[in-house]
């Protein structure tokens, strides 16, 4: 889908570098409302695959947003999530765990339409719990970005997770 | 057998646990230090971990390694444990990964369309021999020496058989450590213990209860995989007791989930004065500690705009009522929370089924498949699918909650002095027996805690039971605690 010869200029790889680590911020201050208002596309998939591991010969088709998935959000969804933190009764997040995103490797590509971008991205995430509790994940991060005048939205997020069995008690966070 | 027989044989088998208890005092008091992990074990006294009467339970079940190795001997090693389901290895040559404790085994459909088991370990210098998930495969080769295992786990090729063992392998009896297998209505479940009771005996008045949905209309059900697969840190039995029986923690644990899912279940979020506790469902236990709640016409309440799957149900509960009676009917228009034990869970209604897979005492790996109804459209499967794993998949908005409590419940418990403590499942201990209209032990709400003492009177009888002959001879006193209950006979 991306088409590695129309990388974008200076500037706007700039610019798009500013939206990232923004967004970061945004969600490690659990300004998850204003995330999903001002980055978020209502038009949004949000999609985490589950890759098993197969050996290198088995023909079977990547997975789609058919198959089973960790995330497969829209909208509504992602808004229920955040609003179910802001309830008051998520007793997991009282106190309130800490969330720190690595963003890096950021390539962005133009697309057939124009202000849209196709991104990719590392990102680390650590997450500290209670009083010794550290977790950490290692994503790539493949983005449909849309520019409007409000700034970038994500249209398409698909986020390919490295570890099959996933250590910690919960991927409820947002990225 | 004569009346008389039976006397003798239990009379036999009680003078043989009184003695065994003796032999280990006797030990205990001669051989400490000079006695192997495994022989130490032997001395745990199960009797004083689960107290059936009072209802209470050890603290240190959650956390002990003693507990804790001979669970993996006793029950691990003994009872069934589920594979796979028949659905995820429908060809010659399919296989799945699977655990059984912390046995890592191969499950395999065969050319005649027969399942084998055996585990993933080379019978040369013991290296894994299948490093992926699931495939389809004739032959496993071993990556360290080459050894080649066929698709029913037989040694059929060795590197250099001739020029360098010069033919005298013995070929034949190296083939890798068989499981057995049996299934039931699509689950596969293996068993390590030859002498074990059949997979049917053991699910026993269970499978009166799952054939309300592994038949149902016609089709019964199915899994969707690939399973999510994720390591939390707590005890297998916190999760295990919580699907066996916790109707109890919904409504507080889950309360910001079920506010914002909205639908039927929202009414239990925040455990509401006004709700008619005891009219909304039951709790059952059986024989060997299998069990379930049931909330009443909640089947596809975590599923509040999928109008399909409520029109399927709707549509399909005559034939259910028609073909296993009003009792089973209801219960298939139930939401369902259910352990077979020891480690397999699911939620019917919801649609997630889920095993609890050993690693030591603190910690599980957690697989989550999607149970379905065959005889639904693909469409309509697979968004149950993307519902049930956004609640109870790893990212699930209501097992999020659940994750910190098991593993609170594990690690709180292993304090000095918080270990020396006591358990309380006492919910309405009264109020639950024999029912004219189900089998097993029946309790009167699904907020109860009578499945979770179902589960560990099971458990407590394994662990102590030295083999299979020692628990079927008490096939029929299972239920003695339950006896002088007169509960539902005028209900």
């Amino acid at each position: 889908m991306i088409d590695e010869s129309r990388r974008v200029s200076m500037d706007i790889h700039y610019e798009i570098s500013q939206h990232y680590f923004k967004e970061a911020t945004y969600l490690q201050n659990w300004k998850l409302r204003e995330w999903l208002s001002e980055m978020v596309d209502e038009e949004i998939l949000y999609w985490m695959p589950i890759e098993e591991n197969r050996l290198v010969k088995d023909r079977r088709p990547e997975p789609t947003p058919d198959d089973a998935a960790v995330y497969n959000d829209r909208y509504k969804h992602l808004k229920q999530r955040v609003e179910q933190i802001y309830t008051g009764q998520v007793w997991v997040e009282d106190p309130r765990s800490k969330i720190r995103y690595y963003v890096s490797n950021i390539e962005a590509f133009h697309t057939d339409v124009e202000n849209e971008f196709a991104i990719r991205c590392n990102v680390l995430v650590l997450r500290h719990r209670r009083d010794t509790q550290i977790y950490q994940h290692s994503f790539l991060k493949e983005d449909l970005l849309r520019k409007t005048k409000a700034g970038f939205k994500v249209v398409r997020r698909k986020l390919t997770i490295d570890a099959r069995s996933v250590q910690d008690k919960n991927l409820f966070f947002f990225m | 057998m004569s009346d008389k027989d039976v006397a003798f044989i239990s009379g036999a088998v009680r003078m043989y646990r009184e003695r065994r208890g003796w032999y280990r005092s006797v030990c205990n008091v001669f051989m400490v230090g000079e006695k192997s992990r495994m022989e130490m074990r032997v001395m745990i006294n199960v009797k004083e971990l689960v107290d059936l009467e009072n209802a209470t339970q050890a603290k240190k079940i959650f956390w002990d390694q003693d507990i804790y190795d001979q669970e993996q001997e006793r029950i691990f090693g003994r009872s069934w444990l589920f594979l796979t389901h028949d659905s995820l290895i429908p060809k010659n040559g399919d296989f799945v990964m699977s655990r059984m404790g912390e046995d890592k085994v191969i499950v395999s459909r065969q050319k005649d369309g027969s399942v084998e088991a055996f585990i993933n370990s080379c019978s040369h210098r013991g290296n894994q021999v299948c490093h992926a998930d699931s495939g389809n495969a004739k032959a496993f080769t071993c990556n360290y020496h080459g050894w080649v295992f066929g698709q029913n786990g037989d040694l059929v090729d060795v590197p250099l058989d001739t020029l360098c063992y010069h033919d005298n392998l013995k070929k034949a009896e190296l083939g890798l450590r068989k499981v057995r297998v049996e299934s039931y209505k699509g689950l596969i479940f293996g068993n390590m213990d030859p002498d074990a009771i059949s997979l049917e005996e053991y699910l026993g008045d269970m499978c009166w209860f799952l054939d309300t949905i592994l038949v149902g209309a016609g089709g019964g059900m199915e899994l969707m995989g690939p399973p999510l697969r994720s390591v939390l840190d707590c005890n297998w039995k916190v999760p295990a007791e919580n699907f066996v029986g916790d109707g109890y923690h919904v409504g507080w644990t889950h309360a910001a989930a079920l506010q914002i899912l909205g639908g039927p279940l929202a009414g239990l979020a925040g455990n509401r004065a006004d709700m008619p506790y005891d009219d909304l469902g039951k709790q059952f236990t059986t024989r060997h500690g299998h069990g379930f709640g049931a909330i009443n016409d909640a089947v596809t309440s975590i599923h509040p705009e999928n109008e399909e799957y409520a029109d399927f149900m709707a549509e399909t509960r005559g034939v259910v009522a028609e073909n296993l009676g009003t009792p089973r009917e209801e219960l298939y228009m139930s939401h369902w929370n259910c352990t077979i034990f020891p480690n397999c869970s699911f939620l019917y209604g919801t649609n997630t089924f889920k095993i609890w897979h050993p690693i030591g005492p603190g910690k599980i790996e957690v697989w989550t498949y999607t149970l379905v109804h065959k005889d639904l459209d693909i469409d309509v499967k697979r968004s149950i699918q993307r519902q049930a794993i956004r609640t109870f998949g790893t990212a699930g908005t209501l097992e999020s909650d659940d994750g910190e409590n098991m593993s609170t419940c594990t690690d709180s418990n292993r304090g000095f002095v918080t270990r020396k403590g006591r358990m309380n499942s006492t919910m309405g201990i009264n109020r639950e027996g024999r029912h004219p209209d189900f089998p097993g032990i029946v309790g009167a709400s699904f907020i109860g805690e009578t499945s979770y003492r179902g589960f560990y009177r099971f458990w407590a009888e394994i662990m102590d039971a030295p083999d299979w002959e020692a628990i079927k001879v008490q096939n029929d006193n299972w239920d003695e605690i339950w006896r002088g209950s007169e509960f539902w006979s005028d209900k």
